[in-house]
């Protein structure tokens, strides 16, 4: 039976972003220096923007693909848009939880209603809303329609988290408003090999899952014409 | 509790949460080929 195939080029890039990741955990804790004013819980900074960062990209793929399934009919558009969808609510449920252990330990709080936090928690819950309903026993056609213009409205959030905390009184930083942040040299290096390492992790998770989700949707047609 | 122990924590979660998802998408791979032998077991028998 022909199946939908793995690329060759996945496995490599799982590799890579596996020597990445180890780079980056190197880099944290051997490389960077700890920061004078917050000390090294400042450390949870490099894989809590990473993390932050990606978990937006995904949810600006999740629309992409969402306009695109709605213009080709495509089934490919769909599984890639379930696929980021799930990485980026694992991407923002991981940086919420850095973000919570991080105020936890600078403001003594484990949570605040600031806006950068109230938006992004809106944002997780919006998107996990959405992979509830991409599990809904509907026609194939009709969940795939609704999911894709859920996948659009719910991205109205996303530019609001980015910009929240530039635009409201917001205690949580804006990182890099202003020249590089502030950041010393290796203090950078090490956000942007952090910054790339999880950017390998998104792509092979985000790929993989999206085959998964178009072997899985290939195996349901076959079943249904078998049956029929 | 120490700094040190604040960032180790934080970083145990981000592995965990990792790992938990590499661990359901294995699952639901052993489900993918489960069926697909299930098939070619239903192709054969015709």
């Amino acid at each position: 039976m022909q199946t939908n195939r793995l690329s060759p080029v996945m496995p490599l890039v799982g590799i890579v972003a596996g020597l990445a990741l180890a780079l980056c955990q190197y880099m944290i804790f051997v490389y960077a220096p700890v920061e004078q004013t917050m000390g090294i819980v400042q450390k949870i900074f490099y894989f809590h923007m990473p993390l932050a960062w990606w978990s937006l990209i995904s949810f600006l793929t999740v629309f992409v693909a969402s306009i695109a399934f709605l213009r080709t009919r495509n089934w490919k558009w769909d599984a890639l848009s379930g696929a980021a969808a799930e990485v980026g609510v694992l991407f923002s449920g991981l940086a919420l939880i850095t973000g919570s252990i991080w105020g936890r330990h600078s403001w003594g709080v484990w949570w605040t209603w600031d806006p950068r936090l109230t938006t992004t928690l809106v944002m997780w819950f919006v998107y996990a809303g959405y992979l509830v309903l991409r599990t809904l026993d509907l026609p194939r056609e009709r969940l795939g329609t609704v999911s894709a213009v859920v996948g659009i409205v719910a991205f109205l959030d996303v530019p609001l988290v980015f910009l929240s905390a530039r635009l409201w009184r917001s205690i949580h930083p804006a990182v890099f408003a202003s020249k590089g942040g502030g950041l010393e040299a290796e203090m950078k290096t090490t956000v942007i090999a952090c910054i790339v390492a999880f950017g390998f992790l998104w792509v092979a998770l985000t790929w993989l899952r999206a085959a998964q989700r178009r072997m899985a949707a290939r195996i349901d047609v076959l079943a249904t014409e078998t049956t029929i | 509790m120490e700094s040190t122990q604040w960032l180790l924590v934080a970083n145990a979660a981000v592995w965990l949460g990792i790992g938990a998802y590499l661990f359901l998408m294995a699952r639901a791979q052993q489900t993918l080929d489960r069926r697909i032998r299930h098939m070619e077991m239903l192709g054969d028998d015709k």
